[in-house]
């Protein structure tokens, strides 16, 4: 921060410190100080008066002693030499009779934080762990951690870890927890602290001394655990229930992360547990504080994942209060998708029709979204009211539902036609990029049923010139080729233009490309062009998998009360700024680590190959499903029952937390009736992140 | 596991830092800054950002960011409470916790801040213990230490952190011994455009302030405990004896405290004291709309309904506001678009009526929105939920308190749509 006059100030208060009539004040000396500290605080270079500061440091006034420990904590990495004077008071300071005095010399000299003192700094250390006073102890514990991370290479003494080791039964609960803490740190290449059998004990039954935070502490330590046998495992659970309800939320959040890593092995307890934690999560949710009723929401999206049921009759604690920040709202509304059923369905959609108005546009799309999503399983209610959204004539509202209806129809062919009827004229409203590639899809894909379709492709490609977005002229070069196919009469002119508009003037390489490869491919016949482009179309007799099957509790319990599920907000988002739905998988409920949308390059290999699998004894696919669940495998969409042949595809993926790679398979199953079985399965292998690929559904 | 805190103000001035750990460069808060901007309104910035080499995890309070940075994995709502913390513990001692006082404090701040975290760890953050170590300032204290030299900061050790009731000191005197308790609660609702409840919840807090001398040990007694929801206690609260008898036990702080919250969450037991009966309405031409608001008492329980305020977000295409209130009297902030019309007290008689006409810009569009109420109320010695104390009872102490209850009910977010 640029702060006039810094030199200025600092001249001045040298001048102030040294001043002897200042000195033997102590008032105004502890003024002058103060000055300083508040010139620090406010980003001003004051370290031009270390060696002064030091002198001052030599006073019996506490509070003295406190402002200048500040001011040499901040600046002695930058004067090494003039620290080591400052050892000498503080290794006096250790000796005081006053255990504040001697906690505070102790933490100061530690919070130093320089390689050269630390030959001076040990043997105060070593004394301050046999200290009678209980705040000198917690003070040394974590000295140790301190001057450990200072020199890391350092070899670790083991005398000193055996000591700390033996500090874990100290009468005082604080200076237990720092024992935890330091020689967490100091064992990190080991792994941190051994936790055996008598040490979990010995932290289970001191738990309730801690406080909140020596709390969460010990039970995120005791998650390195493993049970011995069933008995103590249900021991150590029912030790932990009172804590699992505990109304403080890191409690219960560190509570159930140890239960849900105890019982990795017993889904049934883990679900259990999560029924067990409803109560308080929900309170969590109505805190007073939004941060914490944000965290709680993304807590509970984790948990939905398993039990997508666990909050339903309590629907209504997740709508938006009018002053709610648009990060909460957000969220509140991928919850609400979540637990939508038949009884709530009316309810819940007139809230969220309620919510597309809001002032903020992300809020407003984010709401329209949502009304998408449920619109797959609902789509009639869901297409009315965006319908009658576009009679706001609100160009980001418009946008936001243009965009929706495209991805709905991918997922629901039969939701078509109110689609196209609705699209006519909302081509004025639209303005952002985005909006505009959605209805040109819209416009390729069904085009013979809009009436006006050509006429719609004719301003755009009039306007071609202006077009700045690289992504509408690309569409529009395909939705005007698949136009073509089906109303050539009245578009081929308009092609004609386009193309070599394209090929001719444009100078972006993309669109040359395309349009030159549009061309070429008209030369090829008619009956080529349409093989490449009207092949992909979606498959109306898939029907979309109502409701997420549950996933197990494994595969998020790592992240639970951690980061990852807040990070997600910002990829959900994003990802509603897609391209058409032939480059995104349709998850019926994405899992939020598979939502973010992985481009091509990043396909180490993709290849098919088809596997004939020996013959099964008969089974149905209800029951071939759920046994592939059990490994889990995922369906996306399937076939209806008792049609030949019969589909399903699916898909898996591998989650190493730790690794940065990750492999996702999509595969096709396809069961022809009397024939033995037979799988088609196409890899795709995504490295450096998990994403999702469209699926070569021409296989 | 946090390793620096940085207090920002509202327009994105870094006012105070502090580092548990290496020093890390203010430029950290850039990504946040850049955030914020992005983000126009400062309350829609997300609680946690990820750095390349950092996670920022902020709270905003009182038009302040408590931005902490964090380099490891952390629980983030271990981090959130404990900012929390901080933010209750400046309440605490200065009253209020805004950047003036902040700074008008600075080396309280500063020893608070060193007592709370070390190494980045939680240490002491229990408001009884850290006020034995640190004396809060007051005007007395600071006019008789200018005169005399002498320091807040206390010489001794805090008694409190080696007893067995780490929340209390012991050997507290009083000459009046005294325990007040009140029952506050707040109503937080979502009213419909035809008054029916779209969501009701109660949030209650047994607030108490109790000067005992020695070490009293209090029960406290409800006529219908069985009502309460989601109860979270001062850790001093024995747990076992509430869900045995449903009482409260405990041995309580010295001074004021929170001793538990509740919420009351089902929707049928939450009595909604008002109606609003509005009509705001927009006309497709002439730039002008209508505005006729009425409120009367509904279910109050025979109380009073006082400090009655209403509060309307205009859309932004209002421009004034032509309107007469037969009580109280109106305002309407022509930058902030909030039209605040402030009542008072509630006459069941004649019932308080604001109606007007709104001006808009001309040419603009009609809003597709109605603007939503909010509305603030009180009503003394009634506790909404019907929640009633029934007896307080002390042992381990000869001496006769005074003791006493009140119940206040306001609204917390108290909302009308139309």
């Amino acid at each position: 921060m640029p702060y006039l006059g810094g030199e200025e100030t600092v001249r001045e208060l040298r001048r102030a410190l040294s001043n002897p009539n200042v000195q033997s004040d102590q008032l105004r000396y502890r003024n002058t100080i103060l000055k300083v500290i508040r010139a620090m605080s406010q980003g001003v270079d004051m370290s031009g008066l270390f060696s002064e500061m030091v002198k001052a440091c030599a006073t019996v006034d506490v509070v003295q002693k406190k402002l200048v420990y500040v001011f040499l904590c901040s600046y002695a990495a930058l004067n090494p030499e003039l620290s080591l004077l400052v050892i000498n008071t503080l290794r006096k300071d250790c000796q005081d009779p006053n255990p504040m005095v001697r906690s505070l010399a102790l933490r100061n000299m530690t919070n130093l934080r320089l390689p050269s003192l630390v030959e001076y700094v040990e043997q105060p250390l070593a004394a301050g762990l046999r200290d009678r006073a209980a705040c000198v102890r917690r003070v040394a514990v974590l000295g140790w951690a301190k001057l450990h991370n200072l020199q890391a290479s350092s070899e670790i003494d083991a005398a000193v870890v055996n000591e700390l080791y033996s500090l874990l039964r100290d009468p005082d609960p604080v200076v237990m927890v720092n024992c935890l803490r330091a020689l967490e740190e100091i064992l990190k290449d080991e792994g941190g602290v051994a936790i055996n059998k008598p040490i979990t004990h010995h932290l289970l039954n001191r738990l309730k001394e801690c406080d909140i935070w020596g709390q969460c502490q010990v039970l995120r330590v005791l998650q390195r655990y493993r049970p011995q046998s069933e008995d103590e495992l249900f021991d150590i659970l029912s030790l932990l229930d009172a804590s699992l309800v505990s109304p403080h939320p890191p409690i219960m959040a560190a509570t159930l992360s140890l239960f849900l890593s105890l019982c990795s092995g017993q889904p049934a307890v883990s679900l259990a547990a999560l029924e067990r934690v409803r109560g308080p999560l929900l309170a969590a949710c109505g805190s007073g504080s939004r941060e914490m009723r944000f965290t709680a929401l993304c807590h509970i999206q984790l948990l939905l994942r398993s039990i997508p049921g666990l909050m339903g009759a309590h629907y209504k604690r997740f709508f938006c209060g009018y002053a709610e920040p648009a990060y909460i709202k957000q969220r509140k509304m991928q919850v609400l998708v979540e637990l939508v059923n038949d009884e709530n369905v009316a309810m819940l959609l007139d809230e969220l029709k309620g919510y597309c108005t809001d002032v903020n546009a992300e809020t407003a799309q984010a709401a329209i979204t949502a009304i998408g999503r449920i619109g797959r399983s609902y789509s009639d209610r869901c297409l009315e009211i965006l319908t009658g959204l576009l009679g706001l004539k609100q160009d980001h509202i418009t946008s936001a539902v243009v965009q929706t209806m495209r991805d709905l129809v991918w997922v629901c062919p039969q939701c078509s036609d109110t689609v196209c009827f609705a699209l006519e004229g909302c081509e004025e409203t639209l303005q952002d990029s985005q909006g505009r590639q959605a209805l040109l899809w819209l416009l390729g894909v069904y085009g013979e049923r809009v009436s006006s379709a050509p006429y719609t492709l004719e301003v755009f490609i009039d306007g071609v010139r202006s077009e700045a977005s690289l992504g509408v002229k690309m569409e529009l070069l395909t939705a005007t080729m698949r136009l073509f196919l089906c109303r050539p009469a009245e578009t081929q002119d308009m092609l004609g233009r386009l193309l070599h508009y394209c090929i001719e003037e444009e100078t972006d390489m993309c669109v040359r490309d395309q349009a030159l490869l549009y061309y070429r491919l008209l030369h090829c016949g008619i009956e080529e062009t349409r093989k490449v482009l009207q092949g992909r179309r979606s498959d109306p007799s898939l029907g979309v998998l109502i409701g997420r099957p549950a996933e197990p509790v494994s595969q998020w319990a790592r992240s639970f009360n951690t980061l990852e599920p807040l990070r997600q907000g910002s990829i959900e988002t994003e990802s509603v700024s897609r391209g058409s739905p032939e480059h995104t998988m349709f998850d019926p409920k994405p899992n939020a680590d598979l939502s973010n949308t992985l481009d091509c390059s990043r396909i180490e290999k993709v290849h098919s190959e088809c596997v004939r699998c020996p013959t099964i004894p008969r089974c149905s696919p209800q029951s071939l499903q759920a046994a592939m669940q059990l490994v889990n495998i995922q369906t996306l969409a399937f076939t209806p029952p008792q049609t030949l042949p019969w589909r399903v595809y699916l898909y898996t993926h591998t989650c190493l937390d730790d690794a940065p790679h990750s492999t996702l398979i999509l595969g096709e199953l396809l069961y022809t009736g009397e024939e033995p079985q037979k799988a088609e399965v196409h890899k795709g292998s995504a490295d450096g992140g998990v994403g999702a690929e469209g699926i070569e559904d021409d296989m | 596991m946090i390793h620096s805190l940085f207090l920002i103000n509202h327009s994105g001035d870094i006012f105070l830092e502090k580092h548990w750990k290496s020093v890390i460069s203010r430029s950290v808060c850039d990504y946040f800054f850049e955030v914020k901007e992005k983000a126009v309104d400062p309350e829609n910035v997300p609680p946690v950002l990820q750095t390349p080499h950092h996670y920022l995890i902020s709270i905003y309070r009182g038009k302040l960011f408590f931005l902490s940075v964090v380099q490891t994995e952390v629980p983030p709502l271990f981090v959130i409470e404990f900012l929390h913390r901080v933010a209750d513990t400046f309440q605490d001692y200065f009253g209020e916790c805004s950047e003036g006082v902040i700074k008008d404090n600075l080396v309280t701040v500063y020893e608070l801040l060193e007592e709370m975290l070390d190494n980045g760890f939680p240490l002491a953050t229990e408001s009884n213990v850290l006020k034995e170590m640190i004396r809060p300032p007051n005007i007395l204290r600071s006019v008789v230490n200018t005169l005399t030299g002498g320091s807040n900061v206390g010489d001794t050790l805090p008694t409190g952190q080696l007893s067995n009731v780490p929340w209390r000191r012991a050997g507290v005197k009083y000459t009046n011994n005294e325990a007040y308790f009140d029952v506050v609660e707040e109503i937080d609702a979502i009213l419909d455009k035809s008054g029916t409840t779209v969501f009701a919840e109660i949030q209650g807090v047994v607030e108490a302030c109790v000067r005992l001398t020695g070490m009293p040990d209090l029960t406290l007694s409800f006529m219908n405990p069985r009502l309460l929801d989601d109860m979270s206690f001062h850790p001093c609260v024995r747990f076992k004896r509430w869900e045995s008898e449903r009482v409260l036990s405990f041995i309580p702080p010295d001074g004021n405290f929170t001793l538990m919250t509740y919420h009351v969450s089902s929707q049928n037991l939450v009595a909604i004291p008002v109606y609003v009966k509005q009509n705001i309405n927009f006309f497709e031409t002439g730039s002008c709309g209508r505005l006729d608001i009425t409120i009367g008492p509904k279910q109050n329980m025979g109380k009073t309904v006082e400090g009655l305020m209403v509060t309307i977000h205009m859309p932004k295409v209002v421009l004034s506001a032509n309107l007469t209130a037969t009580q109280g009297n109106y305002t309407y902030d022509l930058t902030t678009k909030v039209l605040v019309w402030d009542i008072g007290k509630l006459n069941p008689q004649k019932l308080p009526n604001l109606r007007g006409s709104l001006s808009m810009q001309a040419g603009a569009p009609k809003p597709e929105e109605n603007p939503s109420l909010n509305i603030d109320l009180k009503i003394q010695q009634l506790a909404i939920s019907g929640l009633k104390v029934s007896r307080l009872d002390m042992y381990g102490e000869k001496y006769k308190p005074f003791k006493g209850v009140k119940y206040l009910t306001k609204a917390g977010k108290f909302q009308v749509r139309t």
